[in-house]
């Protein structure tokens, strides 16, 4: 009975876990037939094998730890303000209007280049680094929250005050609710942004954490250490990612097939 | 009309809004009257009206002149339910707390309204799905989960816009008896729009046949069919009949908002 589950469940996702193993060992027969140079090419096993050193050592924990802790922050300091920004936009159409061609304007900025202007009006360092990784994370979560309550079908909306929710009660029981599934689809792209971004301000701001390591890493060519944090990171996204995927189902069992309705 | 007491009394209402910079009068001066425990079918050409009108009744929709009384029976309830065509249930709530969503929102404890919602649910055959999301039901039980929530407000009027248009045939069918023995159960006074003759026939103690633009009433016909009703009914004379009368006036009706339509300066 598991038995046949489990074969279910590897035959459907058999290719989302095959393709990236079959990707490593066509490199690393690349790599063993010297089709691949060593130097800039290290074998995923050589690559492997110095991943295990980081993590025997606790370099990697240190680094980790470090950039874990400003995704966090950033992530918090975007999702907060980010759902609120968006609930009100979508409830109030004044300004909505008033902030639209401001988001529009400020979003597409590249978030790296937030960092000297944050740096004008904060202290240098954790905070002005958590911030410009706040920023994009922040427009994603307010876009997709106001597109949520934007959505909810109006006839709903109708239903719901004619059976007598108004006011706070048609705020919590319905544009709230029927908001989340959209809200959590900010957070997952707003969290993988934080990560981005945060990495991408540590290797040229910062001494600790996992970009510092790999830009460290490729500046005295230890090419293996590069890859292996490289390796660390996709990892840490792809566990962010389904880990929030894996909580929306837990949250929202009624939204599963929302894309079917 | 019968020997009960009027429950519902519309009395010269208008309804006209602006659109494209004219007035457009939606219902003009609709005078109607609705008898306790009746069962009112509202039909019509489209834009004559009659969902207007229902929505008015519902408080849905502000009149722009005339008035709508219910006579209230019991303090405490509210006065109308509306089961809306598309069932415009709440995604994120099972059919427990769908049904019970009226109850809770007048303060209704826990206990008493998930008990209330249970045995409208078991009234109308959905018992077994009370922990299910609306998604996961089909059309017909969508629907019956609309009637459970609107019953389990307690109203004194039942309001129903062509809550069966959207379902099969056949699912039509079994939904209409099914209305047919919840009615005879409870005793609701129920106004219901449609735009088939047919099921007005089924249901209806009297039907109201609309006017379009502006929506007026054009004629009330008593539908004197007997109770209970079935599908059966269709092959009574009475109801060719009367069927044949009806769609003589209604066509009347259909050709001549066609007309203006084609008339009408394009907006």
């Amino acid at each position: 009975m598991s038995g046949s589950r489990a074969r279910r469940r590897l035959a459907e996702h058999g290719v989302a876990v095959a393709s990236p193993v079959l990707v490593l060992l066509a490199w690393e027969i690349a790599g063993a037939t010297g089709l691949l140079g060593p130097a800039f090419f290290p074998r995923p096993s050589t690559v492997l094998a110095h991943l295990g050193r980081l993590v025997a050592d606790g370099t990697l924990a240190g680094h980790a730890v470090a950039t874990l802790a400003r995704v966090a922050g950033a992530f918090a300091l975007a999702a907060v303000p980010g759902i609120a920004t968006g609930l009100a936009m979508g409830l109030w159409r004044r300004l909505r209007e008033g902030l639209d061609p401001v988001f529009a304007v400020v979003y597409p900025i590249p978030s790296v280049l937030f960092l000297p202007l944050v740096s004008f009006v904060l202290p240098r360092g954790e905070t002005a680094l958590i911030v410009t990784a706040a920023v994009t994370s922040f427009f994603l979560v307010s876009f997709t929250t106001l597109e949520g309550v934007r959505q909810i079908d109006p006839l709903v909306v109708e239903a719901a005050r004619h059976y007598g929710a108004g006011g706070r009660r048609l705020f919590t029981a319905v544009l709230l609710p029927g908001a989340l599934p959209y809200v959590f689809t900010g957070l997952r792209l707003g969290l993988g942004y934080a990560l981005i971004v945060v990495v991408a301000v540590e290797i040229v701001a910062a001494s600790r954490g996992l970009g510092a390591l790999l830009w460290l890493s490729w500046q005295v060519l230890k090419v293996e250490d590069m890859y292996a944090t490289f390796l660390v990171i996709a990892g840490l996204g792809a566990v962010l990612s389904y880990g929030l995927a894996a909580l929306r189902a837990r949250l929202l069992p009624w939204a599963q097939d929302l894309t079917a309705r | 009309m019968t020997g009960e007491p009027v429950k519902v009394a519309v009395d010269e209402v208008t309804v006209a809004f602006a659109s494209h910079g004219r007035s457009v009068v939606a219902l003009d001066r609709i005078s109607l009257q609705v008898a306790a425990g009746e069962f009112l079918c509202l039909v019509g050409p489209s834009g004559s009206g009659k969902s207007t009108l229902l929505r008015v009744v519902a408080g849905l929709l502000p009149q722009t002149s005339g008035t709508v009384r219910i006579e209230p029976s019991r303090p405490g309830t509210p006065l109308t339910a509306m089961v809306f065509q598309e069932h415009a249930l709440l995604p994120w709530r099972t059919v427990l707390a769908n049904v019970a969503f009226g109850p809770e929102n007048r303060g209704v404890v826990r206990a008493a309204r998930e008990a209330r919602a249970r045995e409208m649910l078991a009234l109308v055959g959905l018992a077994r799905f009370a922990g299910h999301y609306p998604h996961q039901l089909s059309g017909g039980m969508k629907q019956r989960v609309g009637i459970a929530r609107a019953l389990a407000n307690d109203p004194e009027v039942l309001l129903m816009d062509e809550p069966f248009a959207a379902l099969d045939a056949q699912t039509r069918a079994i939904m209409q008896e099914e209305l047919l023995r919840i009615w005879a159960t409870l005793g609701t006074t129920v106004i219901y729009v449609t735009h088939s003759l047919e099921e007005a026939l089924l249901l209806g103690d009297r039907v109201v046949l609309m006017t379009a633009r502006p929506g007026r009433v054009s004629q009330v016909f008593p539908v004197e069919l007997g109770r209970p009703r079935g599908l059966e009914i269709r092959g009574s004379q009475a109801y060719g009949v009367l069927l044949e009368k009806i769609w003589a006036q209604l066509r009347e009706e259909v050709v001549r908002a066609m007309d203006d339509d084609r008339h009408a300066p394009l907006a």
